[in-house]
């Protein structure tokens, strides 16, 4: 997918007026933050604090404990080949859309049905597999309406959080002549109907992958519609194509997070369907796939591993940081340019594909700190946020009006004279020019609110005079 | 070099983040702490949890009264998907169904309105069904029809989650591994993607019954390989 990060401040001014789409973002991510905080805390706010440590725990001693994280890999890919599971590994987009268009050439495949994966959207999939003439089909409801009209998700878990009912019949009246309802569930029937012939006419199902176990070699997934089991056990081939960073030790710490994931995203005790492919059907069972094919994808995560960011390599995409911050609930989430938005793809996006190609991203944020403290991971956002920040400056790649600003901030405080100077310049300034639409690189910030104005005195002055008069 | 020894390279020249984590715990906090671990008290908690996520469940006193529940969601249809007559925990379902008039479908027959299956295991805790794949164990019959029958003793219902984990770890993950596919099933399939209106059968089964058998004095299981 096309990374169009750069263009965030323009595409969040355009989403904030659109008052349709932020109204269903608002409705939809405060549902979502209400359940969770319940089904988080469902025993006590002791207990659900317990658990989200321990999840944030397992996940984190994947990624460094021995067996660390390139130990995990090589122990998953043995058990996978025990299971029956052909694992392929690839370095980049282009090796990972290689290794599933040869698949589906291997086994002369016309169509393929899809679960929600955002990590083939990340390598952009779908166009490859169209462009080579195999027809994909998205069958997550919600990734199909955007198929349909040729969009990207907006939010991780609930890809149409920004679309209303009547934006979605109009979808479906236009795109595949469903008869005129106002009724939400005619309108599913009726996609459950074409997804139904997608599904039993496919010869290739592609799923992404919450989990991996090492120590077994089985490919976790979780869905509440029932379309990722049809996926993984109707066509005669199972793709999945899954994050390196997605692999978990032992089983027991697949239990924790495979709960505590439903509980953060949606405020469910677990999703409806939380399975285990453990590889192809075996010789002793009457159905499955006859072939299961894991693509392990690096993509830049390796690259981010031992880094000061390793922490986002935890992310196990639930969404809750998503629907707990006041920037995402405003902007929605295409506005962010990428396939992650939120706080967490503020993070993501700039070391995925580059800072230079997010700068306004990481500012994309008010660090009120919310998204670390509904991280069912405890994953520091705002601390990230900030060295991405700091990097920005530090290699020269800021936009013009921070790295001014910043610089004329640091030079009046080197010096305590300057500080006082510019305390009382900033008292008198505030007062000799206009409050709305300031000039020049300041025009952004008066666009929207007004320009405060300083205290007469500064506190500095105030403590003075405090002091000589004895008080 | 291949991807696979550069992606494996790069992280081995990395500096290991957290180093500062401790090993995994000895034991591990569940998630749904449970005080009373009883067989009623896990019946009762499996009843509730069940029927909050929309599920029907239907207690049994008796295989016959269990069949006689099986019939009357059938309302009057021929044919069903189902696991075979072995594999489900209620002895003479088959014939006592056969004599009825309804007999078994193709797995993939897109007609059929009612899967009836087993279950590996029930968890009180979160009102799931464990479905293990296995000989004669069709996994379409708790996916493709709109009705799901699942047929669960008394006996199969354990605390949680965590402790069917645990039991696979005391057989050393053997029997884990040896079906290629394990779904817990946790109420009838759903969506919320058209503006958070909560809709039922999205894809999968948009009902789900499950038929509870007494078990807990009397093992069907027994008594059937006895037979």
């Amino acid at each position: 997918m096309q990374v169009q990060s750069n263009n965030f401040i323009r595409a969040s001014e355009i989403a904030v007026n659109n008052s349709e789409q932020r109204n269903a973002v608002v409705t939809g991510t405060g549902t979502a933050y209400q359940k969770r905080l319940a089904a988080m805390f469902a025993t006590s706010k002791e207990h659900g604090e317990a658990m989200r440590q321990q999840a944030a725990a397992a996940k984190r001693r994947a990624l460094n404990k021995l067996p660390d994280l390139p130990d995990l890999l090589e122990q998953a890919e043995a058990k996978m080949q025990e299971n029956g599971i052909q694992v392929l590994w690839a370095i980049d987009n282009a090796e990972a859309n290689q290794h599933v268009l040869d698949i589906a050439q291997e086994h002369n495949v016309q169509s393929v049905v899809k679960s929600k994966s955002m990590v083939t959207e990340e390598i952009g999939l779908n166009h490859v597999m169209e462009k080579h003439g195999i027809e994909v089909v998205e069958t997550d409801l919600g990734e199909y309406i955007l198929q349909l009209n040729d969009e990207p998700p907006s939010h991780i878990v609930t890809p149409v959080i920004h679309k209303s009912k009547n934006s979605i019949r109009t979808i479906f009246t236009d795109k595949i002549e469903m008869p005129h309802t106002d009724d939400a569930k005619e309108m599913a029937q009726y996609a459950r109907g074409k997804l139904r012939e997608a599904f039993l006419a496919a010869d290739m199902g592609i799923s992404g992958g919450n989990f991996i176990i090492a120590e077994t070699g089985t490919v976790c997934l979780v869905t509440n519609e029932g379309n990722a089991r049809m996926v993984t056990s109707l066509p005669r081939v199972h793709v999945a194509v899954v994050g390196i960073e997605k692999l978990v030790e032992t089983v027991e710490d697949y239990a924790t997070l495979t709960q505590v994931l439903p509980r953060s995203a949606t405020g469910q005790t677990l999703t409806v369907y939380t399975h285990m492919v453990n590889g192809p059907r075996r010789a002793h069972e009457n159905d499955g796939p006859d072939h299961v094919y894991v693509i392990l994808v690096d993509n830049g995560r390796s690259r981010i591993y031992g880094t000061d960011y390793a922490e986002s390599l935890a992310c196990i995409r639930c969404g809750a940081c998503l629907n707990a911050c006041p920037v995402y609930q405003s902007t929605g989430g295409h506005a962010y340019g990428w396939v992650y938005p939120g706080p967490i793809g503020a993070v993501v996006t700039p070391l995925l594909v580059g800072p230079e190609n997010a700068k306004p991203l990481p500012h994309a944020s008010s660090l009120c700190g919310t998204c670390k403290q509904v991280c069912p991971v405890d994953i520091d956002i705002p601390r990230m946020l900030l060295d991405l920040r700091s990097d920005l400056v530090d290699q020269g790649k800021s936009e013009a009006q921070w790295t001014i600003g910043i610089k004329a901030w640091a030079w009046a405080n080197r010096s305590p004279n300057r500080f006082a100077l510019s305390g009382k310049m900033a008292a008198l300034g505030s007062r000799l020019i206009p409050t709305k639409n300031l000039p020049g690189p300041l025009s952004g910030w008066t666009k929207h609110r007004d320009f405060p104005e300083f205290a007469p005195k500064p506190f500095r002055e105030l403590w003075k005079e405090r002091k000589r008069s004895g008080n | 070099m291949s991807s696979r020894e550069k992606i494996l390279s790069t992280l081995r020249a990395a500096p290991r983040p957290f180093a500062d984590m401790a090993l995994a715990p000895e034991s591990y906090l569940p998630m749904v702490p449970l005080e009373d671990l009883s067989p009623s008290t896990l019946v009762e908690r499996f009843v509730v949890e069940a029927e909050k996520l929309a599920a029907v469940v239907h207690q049994t006193a008796s295989p016959s009264a269990a069949i006689e529940t099986i019939l009357e969601i059938l309302d009057g249809d021929q044919s069903i998907i189902s696991w075979d007559a072995e594999t489900i925990s209620l002895p003479n379902v088959m014939d006592t169904l056969a004599a009825a008039g309804v007999r078994i479908a193709e797995a993939d027959d897109p007609s059929v309105r009612v899967g009836l299956s087993g279950a590996t295991a029930a968890l009180a805790a979160t009102g799931s069904l464990v479905l293990a794949s296995d000989t004669g164990q069709y996994r379409n019959a708790s996916l493709l029809p709109p009705v799901h029958i699942a047929i669960v003793t008394t006996s199969q219902i354990m605390p949680d989650f965590e402790s069917w984990i645990a039991e696979q770890r005391a057989n050393q993950l053997e029997r884990f591994r040896r079906s290629s596919n394990i779904v817990l099933i946790s109420g009838p399939s759903k969506t919320a993607d058209i503006a958070m209106e909560l809709i039922l059968g999205m894809h999968g089964p948009g009902e789900l019954h499950v038929v509870l058998v007494e078990d807990n004095d009397f093992d069907f299981r027994i008594a059937m390989s006895s037979e």
